[in-house]
């Protein structure tokens, strides 16, 4: 309970930061536009390389594996980096002195933000998997495939939760830079993003890389998430049980390195004195 | 303007880290949209998404380091030097903009260099056209970026939420990575029309035929008058913009406010 309650505070503050900008419905509608637009580039890339190619072949069932994990990515790309960010801007913003010189350690504070990023981030990016359907079937004039019925948003939903730990872990280890870093780690969102976009399974399967990195990246929890949940809205196309069991067991990993190193950052950062540096 | 433009090169080239920072994005995205078209069977277009990744960079360079740069100017306390400087701010604009080209380019490079060692894109050029319509891409993008860093002066910490917002559908929109106008586009006539209205757009057309499909100067001559047209006309607009929300700002008092 006593550890719940500074999650808990540093969730409702994340959501505040992030939707209470202007008003909650048009902050959250203007949040699903990137991931819609970013989902219909990759969906488009395959359509107009499939249609246009001669040796490339359409088919509905692949547009929608590339659909679904496109989502899925941005999904993760959009809450896995939050802990950075929440440490960066605390800083400039004077705010994150407020977090540190209370008793509990900062890796409460950064666990709820990127909680808070997780639920948002989720019913955004699920809408804009809804609209990008809609939309994009419209426009090319395709039925696509995508599997909704309670099973499967059961299956769905549990996907998303596996993915916490390792996200977090992800989120712990970046946040244990940001202590450090005074200017480079605005860059990390876009290395997360790019990281993902290549290593995941979100765009195409993993085993298009060359041998070793292929079999790295097939045993990320994120690859283990996204073929998990596109399972869940796109049976068939995964083996759920051993996906989720490997992104389970990855995630956990991922998260027990993180907290270490995060907490070892945090305290050599409050020794050194660097905790609060806004400038290098 | 060379005074800022000084600046900003000074802090990108002072430290060489800041080119591997902002090649993150543009390198991984076109590497992975490069594998999507290989993973396909239409490793034939591979080329379009070096291209994209190229142009992202800029794309983020306007949409970052032009459109919110005064915002952070404000929160660090520049800005009231600009206003109190005897130097109009389009020149500083532009100055941050010539500033931005240059130290963008480093990150284009890489993006080039690996796409062509990764994947040997296949090139048809016309290299004069590639070197005038990229040219004049940038011309116009920048001019755009100019208009939105007025437009910004009057948004607090939103800025960063509004960049966000912009980012990725002008990206789709644009066609960074495929066609949009003509017959092979996805989208409506109406959208593509729309879709003119932004200079990435013509650009990243024009580009494409002159880099990919050999078009001369004659041949793109109506892509290369537009994005004329449109940097002038967003260069006087970004002046009037910034004239009038100036003394709006200085009006209500809000112009130097820092956090809002």
């Amino acid at each position: 309970m006593t550890s719940l309650r500074p999650i808990l505070a540093s969730a409702w503050m994340g959501i505040q930061h992030d939707i209470a900008w202007t008003t909650p419905p048009l902050s959250v509608a203007l949040r699903a536009v990137a991931p819609f637009a970013s989902a219909m580039t990759v969906s488009i890339i395959y359509w107009f390389g499939t249609t246009n190619s001669p040796a490339g072949v359409f088919s509905p069932d692949h547009l929608a594996f590339v659909l679904v994990g496109s989502t899925l990515y941005a999904h993760v790309a959009s809450y896995a980096w939050v802990p950075t960010v929440a440490i960066a801007e605390g800083k400039n913003l004077a705010t994150f002195p407020h977090v540190y010189l209370t008793s509990r350690s900062t890796a409460f504070y950064v666990a709820g933000r990127a909680l808070s990023a997780f639920v948002i981030s989720t019913i955004t990016s699920l809408s804009a998997l809804a609209v990008a359907w809609y939309v994009l079937g419209s426009l090319i004039g395709v039925q696509l495939p995508l599997t909704v019925t309670p099973a499967s948003i059961a299956m769905l939903a549990a996907a998303l939760l596996a993915n916490i730990p390792g996200a977090l872990g992800l989120g712990f280890l970046l946040g244990a830079y940001s202590l450090y870093a005074s200017k480079f780690e605005w860059s990390l969102p876009g290395y997360v993003a790019g990281l993902l976009m290549v290593f995941s399974g979100a765009l195409f399967p993993t085993s298009t890389l060359p041998w070793p990195v292929s079999a790295g990246a097939y045993y990320l929890p994120f690859t283990q998430f996204i073929a998990a949940a596109r399972d869940a809205l796109l049976p068939g196309s995964a083996d759920y049980l051993a996906s989720m069991g490997l992104c389970l067991l990855g995630g956990g990993v991922l998260l027990a390195l993180g907290l270490a190193v995060y907490s070892a950052s945090e305290r050599k950062a409050r020794k050194d004195g660097v905790i609060d540096r806004r400038l290098a | 303007m060379k005074a800022r433009a000084l600046v900003r090169l000074w802090s990108i080239f002072g430290e060489p880290l800041w080119v591997f920072v902002g090649m993150g994005f543009p390198v991984l995205s076109s590497l992975a949209f490069s594998l999507l078209y290989y993973s396909i069977g239409a490793a034939g277009y591979i080329g379009f998404a070096v291209l994209g990744g190229v142009m992202v960079s800029f794309w983020g360079n306007v949409l970052w380091s032009m459109a919110s740069q005064f915002n952070w100017d404000k929160q660090e306390g520049l800005f009231e030097i600009y206003l109190t400087s005897p130097a109009s701010i389009s020149a500083i604009l532009i100055g941050m903009s010539v500033g931005g080209i240059i130290g963008t380019v480093p990150s284009a490079v890489i993006v080039t260099v690996l796409g062509w060692a990764l994947f040997h894109p296949a090139v048809n050029a016309s290299w004069g056209g590639v070197a005038l319509t990229f040219g004049l891409t940038l011309a116009s993008l920048y001019a755009m970026g100019m208009v939105l860093s007025s437009l910004y002066l009057t948004y607090g910490r939103e800025a960063e939420s509004m960049n966000e917002v912009l980012q990725e559908p002008v990206s789709m929109l644009s066609g960074l990575y495929f066609p949009v106008l003509g017959g092979s586009s996805p989208f409506p006539l109406a959208l593509q029309a729309v879709a003119s209205l932004i200079p990435l757009t013509i650009g990243m057309d024009a580009l494409r035929k002159t880099l990919f499909y050999g078009d001369s100067v004659a041949q793109v001559w109506p892509d290369m008058a537009a994005l004329a047209v449109m940097a002038v006309v967003l260069l006087i607009l970004s002046s009037y913009a910034l004239k009038f929300l100036e003394n709006l700002g200085r009006k209500e008092g809000t112009i130097a406010v820092r956090i809002r």
